[in-house]
């Protein structure tokens, strides 16, 4: 086996076309092979020192997350508690402060787990990945990379370079809420993003819906078009979000947490990040995460 | 006499823990040391009909293989004589050791290990406590007859244990009951998880092996390797490097025979470390499942008037240390309660899981939550406040128990005032989604035989050379400040020397919260010894009596003339030209405490509850009806462990055990899959609480004085304050389902089912 340090993107490129896997923060891929869940690749390329990975751009168009960029900087950072509190919400949720501190969202994302936390939120807020070969460069809307559980449309030799999300307009929030039997060092047993965009008149003008652990992938709720001007804090609104993540889950049921369960979770989890994110899209501050401002996790 | 305010100081093994100076079992390597490995059953139950070991043994790197054939002949455990060090025809359990492997380093160990060839003919599985018991079960132990066994034992076939007390009449108590209330409840096993998965090193010299192994119970594990490896003590020497954590689960005998087997083969060191899993699978050591059905009568006034009760426990495949589990959850089924009439059964019985043992305070936590959701029902039904009603029927000073003991200068009501008031039960309307739930508990001190040397050098300084084994509790630091009053010195001029069963005198060890009550009472009789030589040094000093010399501020003085004092060093000094300052000291353990009116079957002395331990636990939870997630707010927790000598390291024990109870309240079970095996092996998946699920702790101790307790009135403690907060969740939770969640852990989906309902 093999293990190198790519000091240039070019270098980690060439290894990456030469057969080796991409290794980050390693918080993935050093565990799953420690417990025997897939052994540690024969060539492995580091990119830790891909200083250009590391960057977050604000431009007009959006927002370019590089790969490279941990939990712990997406949670603290100031634009994207602002304009993409969903993904500050999940970033925040990762593990312990050690694992936020090493995890990178490249790695988060490429692993491809249906319980990954920033999945959900990033499907919702539109994001797509930027990713490279030594051959070329393409955007991939997240909705298109995810086939399964570790499994994605990347080649073996393209890395992902950044995450892009769009520009969020005027009077749009967004949340992420995650069911925990802890507070730390757990791991979804289901969550949901949820991305609103309202009207001059408070009333809905777009939502978005996603579910973590409730599917081979991260999936988008479908059918919400018709909630299109009702307003968000109705019973009706919420109960038919409910009842739709519910109804399009498909979870398994496992030692963390029956099919039952997870399918009724699930709904509660699309109907608390659907609340906080029209709250936020009317100006409302709610504190990233979600988890600990609002119901179960309120300091109070 | 009252009580002195207790001191608070830092524990001297702290920083060289928090900095990572300390070493630790696993941190130790020798010149040419290899690595062990097992290998494990891997099934549940089964008949082994092929064991080799040839393709293993032929890996290069590999020196030695061993299995049941290099061992000694030899049955042994403490209870029951059931087990082997490694299975002999039959695997009872996955974490079952088949053989073990010692090569040069862990990967080839761990190829060599998977290299072996084993196949098994399937036995049929024994996992369900009530059917284990029915006439045609399957039998764990097909030769359980004639294994032996301690003499108090009670066996038959899947049942390895059976007690039961009696007092009264219980027919007539129901009688005269105006209510009878009955419940039945399921805790599911959990385990003691230290933060150090357990290590063992065994180095041969001649005929004797030095064993350098991560136990809480250094004398137990050296009577261990005596036993099965049929050696005299005085060849087999057991060191304990710093121990990272033990709960219980380090207790008992475990692999440092295994390892010293390999060792003796190989004729090299070898080292043994577990991994995570290992942890959870292989020892015999956590904490055992149950069913509980609980029946008490009370009149409308809310006096009970009697109590049957019905226990089974998993003993899983062997029986460890857990003989004596039935009694004692007998006892906390009966609870501390004035019951004139009491039955109580209870069954250790056999199945195909890893085998139960002490973790922290034996089934105290899963009985206690049973009794105290029970004692919520009944306090329901006859329509009183849960809090008047325990006041009500809880023992005090003077009443007799339900095992038949007249209980001395006690403390719970106390407990319960101030536990109540600290939480502030009933003082302000609680939001909807949170409540107040209460619970009382009561855990024995355990008085048996310890020894400790204490020796002053020629400057001053001191040693205290006990067998005392410090497993984090800190309360063989403790053991300082107990010499440094006796002498007038100060506890920093003391060192330990400790862990080492070939230097110190015998203890039993970090288990049975006893190591202060009773090596304590050891060291204070050591230092006894020197005070009496340094007051005749000093009287010929001042040529004055003995009898009127006064050791205090590291000097000796006349009494009445403290301007005129000698020092201790000066008097060290003296010493160590002339007759040496050695003490040495055991004292006598208090007496067990006499039952009048009861009976008990399979007796092994745990229904007298020497200087008993009292608590209560109010917590105030909230809860998230629409997902069953249970969150702990504030736990207010008062103790009656008498006289507290560390201030520090008491919230310590307690904080840690409340933080554990919250853990077996609502996250902590082991799961199992169909074929009996766990399928939650792992931090992932077997949740502990973490750092930031902690509540609020507010801990009050009731210092009374105890008669026949430990050194100035001390108790237990490191196991009491783990009783009762599963108990004080479980109440509240039922306060906001509207019934008690029967099942243990109560997860936050189970908690959903029972608001289903
Ligand atoms: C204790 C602990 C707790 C955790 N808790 C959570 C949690 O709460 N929520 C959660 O979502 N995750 C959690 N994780 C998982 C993990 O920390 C995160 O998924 C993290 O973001 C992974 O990032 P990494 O840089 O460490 O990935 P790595 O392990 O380095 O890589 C993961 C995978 O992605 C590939 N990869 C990495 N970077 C790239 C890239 N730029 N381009 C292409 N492929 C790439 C690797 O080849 C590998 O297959 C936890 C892990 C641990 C150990």
């Amino acid at each position: 086996m093999s293990f190198a340090i790519a000091t240039t993107l070019d270098e980690a490129l060439a290894a990456l076309a030469a057969g080796a896997r991409p290794i980050a923060g390693g918080s993935d891929l050093v565990v799953a092979a420690r417990h025997g869940k897939a052994p540690l690749p024969q060539s492995l390329i580091a990119i830790h020192r891909l200083g250009e990975l590391t960057e977050i751009t604000e431009s007009v168009d959006g927002l370019r997350i590089g790969a490279l960029v941990t939990h712990a900087t997406l949670m603290a950072h100031p634009m994207i508690g602002r304009a993409y509190s969903g993904l500050a919400d999940a970033s925040a949720l990762v593990g312990s402060p050690s694992t936020r501190n090493v995890g990178t969202i490249g790695g988060n994302v490429m692993n491809a787990s249906p319980a990954m936390d920033t999945g959900a939120p990033l499907l919702v807020l539109e994001a797509a990945a930027e990713l490279q070969s030594a051959l070329g460069h393409r955007l991939v809307p997240l909705g298109e990379l995810w086939t399964g559980p570790g499994r994605t449309t990347a080649a073996a030799d393209e890395l992902c370079v950044a995450l892009v999300l769009p520009f969020r307009r005027a009077r749009s929030g967004s949340a992420y809420v995650r069911l925990e039997y802890r507070r730390a060092m757990e791991i979804a047993v289901v969550g949901a993003a949820a991305a609103v965009v309202l009207q001059a008149d408070g009333t809905v003008r777009s939502v978005a819906v996603a579910l973590t652990a409730v599917a081979p992938t991260i999936v988008a709720v479908g059918g919400l078009g018709p909630l299109v001007g009702a307003h968000p804090n109705d019973e009706a609104t919420l109960g038919a979000i409910s009842a739709a993540a519910s109804a399009q889950a498909s979870p398994i049921s496992d030692v963390r947490a029956s099919d039952r369960y997870r399918r009724h979770c699930v709904g509660v989890m699309a109907r608390r990040a659907f609340e906080a994110a029209a709250h936020r899209a009317a100006g409302e501050t709610i504190v990233v995460p979600v988890n600990r401002a609002y119901g179960i996790g309120a300091a109070r | 006499m009252t009580v002195a305010t207790p001191r608070r100081f830092v524990r001297a093994d702290g920083p060289d823990k928090v900095t990572g100076s300390g070493r630790y079992t696993a941190d130790l390597t020798f010149t040419g040391m290899l690595a062990a490995k097992f290998r494990y059953a891997e099934i549940a139950h089964g008949r082994i009909t092929r064991l080799d070991t040839t393709a293993a043994q032929a890996i290069s790197g590999v020196f030695a293989v061993i299995t049941d054939a290099d061992v000694p002949d030899v049955r042994f455990g403490p209870f029951v004589a059931d087990r082997t060090l490694f299975a002999r025809d039959v695997v009872r359990f996955e974490g079952e050791i088949v053989a073990a492997v010692a090569a040069s380093t862990p990967e080839i160990a761990a190829r060599a290990a998977a290299a072996i060839i084993v196949e098994y003919e399937p036995l049929p599985l024994v996992t369900d406590l009530e059917d284990a018991l029915t006439a045609g079960a399957s039998l764990v132990h097909e030769h359980w007859a004639v294994y032996g066994s301690a003499d108090p034992v009670v066996r038959d076939r899947n049942d390895a244990s059976f007690s039961s007390i009696t007092t009264g009449d219980v027919d007539a108590g129901m009688a005269a009951a105006d209510l009878v209330i009955e419940s039945r409840f399921v805790a599911d096993g959990c385990h003691a998880v230290p933060i150090e998965p357990r290590a063992v090193v065994a180095q041969w010299e001649g005929n004797k092996v030095t064993i350098w192994t991560s136990t809480q119970v250094p004398f137990d594990a050296r009577a261990g390797v005596c036993e099965t490896l049929e050696m005299p003590a005085s060849r087999v020497r057991i060191i304990v490097p710093h121990l990272g954590g033990g709960f219980g689960g380090k207790c008992g005998f475990h692999y440092e025979a295994h390892v010293a087997a390999l060792a003796r083969v190989a004729k090299r060191p070898v080292r043994l470390v577990f991994s995570r899993r290992e942890e959870f699978l292989a020892p015999d050591r956590r904490r055992e499942g149950m069913v509980i059905d609980i029946r008490t009568g009370v009149r409308h006034d809310g006096t009970i008037t009697a109590r049957t009760g019905w226990m089974a426990m998993d003993n899983g495949a062997y029986t460890a240390d857990a003989g004596f589990f039935p009694q004692l959850a007998a006892m906390h089924i009966a609870g501390p309660y004035k019951i004139p009439n009491v039955s109580v059964e209870a069954h250790l019985v056999y199945t195909n899981h890893q085998p139960s043992g002490s973790v922290r305070a034996p089934t105290a936590p899963q009985a206690c939550w049973a009794l105290e959701s029970h004692t919520d029902e009944v306090a329901a039904a006859v329509g009183m406040d849960p809090v008047a009603f325990r006041k009500l029927n809880a023992v005090d000073t003077g009443d007799v128990g339900p095992s038949g003991q007249t209980y001395g200068e006690i403390g719970v009501q106390q407990c319960i005032t101030e536990a109540t008031r600290l939480v502030g039960y009933g003082e302000t309307p609680l939001p909807h989604d949170e409540a107040i739930g209460v619970a009382i508990g009561w855990w024995p001190s355990f008085a048996v035989p310890s020894g400790a040397y204490i020796k002053l050098d020629g400057d001053g300084s001191g040693q205290i050379i006990t067998g005392a084994q410090e497993c984090g509790t800190g309360a063989v630091m403790t053991l300082r400040q107990l010499a440094a009053d006796e002498l007038g010195m100060n506890p920093e001029d003391f060192e330990l020397v400790y862990q080492d069963t070939s230097v110190a005198p015998y203890d039993m060890g970090a288990t049975g919260s006893q190591t202060l009550f009773n090596n304590g009472r050891a060291v204070v009789a050591a230092a006894g010894q020197i005070a009496e030589q340094l007051r005749n040094l000093a009287a010929e000093f001042f040529e004055a009596s003995a009898a009127d010399i006064v050791l205090a501020d590291g000097g000796a003085y006349v009494a009445g003339s403290p301007v005129a004092t000698v020092s201790i060093a000066e008097l060290a000094g003296i010493a160590a030209s002339g007759e040496l300052l050695i003490g040495h000291g055991s004292g006598t353990p208090p007496a067990t405490p006499q039952l009048v009116g009861s009976s008990c079957v399979g007796d092994l002395g745990m229904a007298a509850f020497v200087a008993p331990q009292f608590s209560c636990h109010a917590v105030r939870i909230r809860l998230d009806r629409d997902t069953g997630v249970v969150r702990v707010l504030e736990v207010a927790a008062a103790h009656d462990s008498g006289t507290i000598i560390n201030e520090l390291g008491a919230l310590g024990q307690v904080e840690g055990g409340v933080m554990m109870g919250i853990g077996q309240a609502l996250t902590e079970g082991t799961v199992y899959d169909d074929e009996g095996r766990q399928r939650n092996a792992g931090l992932l998946e077997y949740k502990l609480q973490t750092c930031a699920d902690s509540p609020v702790i507010r801990t009050h101790f009731v210092q009374i004085v105890t008669p026949d307790a430990g050194p100035r009135g001390a108790k237990g403690l490191a196991e009491a304050p783990n009783v009762a907060t599963a108990a004080a969740i479980a109440n509240a939770i039922a306060k906001l389902v509207g019934t008690p969640v029967r099942r243990l852990p109560m997860t936050p989906e189970r908690v959903w089912e029972a608001l289903q309902s």
